[in-house]
């Protein structure tokens, strides 16, 4: 493969068009481009100006991951940070236990949290059905339970759950504050390339 | 080196190269790479990053016989972030070498 400016710009293009919008694509290749330019004036081949600089696929990779993280900062989604973590993990196989374990664990988290909240609130009206049916003469199956306890303690069960979704949702909140802060750190401290010049 | 510790330092260290002269991205990559080994691909993202935060703007100047160059500058508010970091880094550094060196208690 021939390594000149062409062929530089042209992977930087073919691996950034689908996520950047076109002026800020313009943008970042004007610069490569000048870098290929200035070099060439200053006496250095086009060879020695890449090896300078990285790959170009290693340039879009770190360009991409960055653009990626500041989009889920500005429009919060599942999708965005999903995006923004997984492009993240391509910078480096060590982000397999930087990136990909903790984003896991804390998704799991959420998740259990999520599921003991609604387990918590459905399991209230279950119970206080069963008190009211004991209230009402029915014979007491499987545990004995005093009616009017019952229906205090199926308040609160419901409302314990209610606090866990509610809460699960500001954790959550937390979670992708301090995670879109860890991947900017990553993205602009831990990853990348010794420089061969 | 190992190249965190050179990527953790390279913002302060384009911050300073601003602060010093408004530069095209060049020129900036040469004073930085002239002295920390690194791979010059990734200070464009960082100059990008700077411009995102808004802490340089860029402009366009004619240059001796060639095509308009885009030249980084700093804004007020990077020059004050320059500032900040730089005390922090000055600090920083003295106590580590500091330390280091046990200037001290090489006595006791």
């Amino acid at each position: 493969m021939l390594q000149n400016e062409q062929e530089f710009i042209r992977i930087l293009k073919d691996r950034l068009s689908g996520t950047l919008a076109k002026e800020e694509l313009d943008d970042i290749v004007s610069d490569y481009a000048e870098h290929f330019q200035v070099g060439r004036a200053n006496g250095r081949s086009d060879e020695e100006l890449w090896r300078s600089l990285g790959s170009p696929e290693d340039v879009a990779r770190e360009i991409k991951a960055m653009h990626l993280v500041k989009k889920a900062e500005s429009v919060k989604s599942c999708s965005n940070i999903f995006h923004a973590v997984l492009a993240t993990l391509g910078l480096g196989l060590f982000n397999l236990v930087f990136v990909l374990a903790p984003f896991l664990l804390l998704v799991c988290m959420l998740v259990v949290v999520l599921i003991l909240g609604f387990v918590f609130t459905i399991t209230g009206p279950v119970t206080l059905l069963y008190s009211v049916l004991q209230m009402a003469g029915l014979p007491a199956f499987a545990i004995w339970l005093n009616p009017v306890a019952g229906i205090f303690i199926s308040v609160g069960i419901t409302t314990t759950g209610l606090l866990l979704i509610i809460g699960d949702y500001y954790l959550a909140r937390f979670f992708y504050r301090v995670g879109i802060a860890y991947l900017k750190w990553n993205i602009s401290v831990i990853t990348g390339t010794e420089g061969t010049a | 080196m190992n190249i965190q510790f050179k990527k953790g330092v390279l913002e302060i260290c384009v911050l300073s190269v601003l602060a010093y002269k408004d530069c095209y991205g060049y020129e900036l990559v040469n004073e930085i790479s002239k002295r920390i080994d690194i791979s010059e691909g990734t200070i464009y993202p960082l100059l990008h990053r700077l411009k995102d935060e808004g802490y340089v703007t860029t402009y366009l100047q004619e240059s001796a016989g060639g095509a308009p160059r885009k030249y980084y500058r700093l804004t007020d508010s990077g020059r004050k972030e320059e500032h900040e970091r730089k005390e922090e880094w000055m600090r920083f550094a003295a106590s580590v070498n500091a330390l280091l060196e046990r200037k001290n208690d090489a006595a006791e």
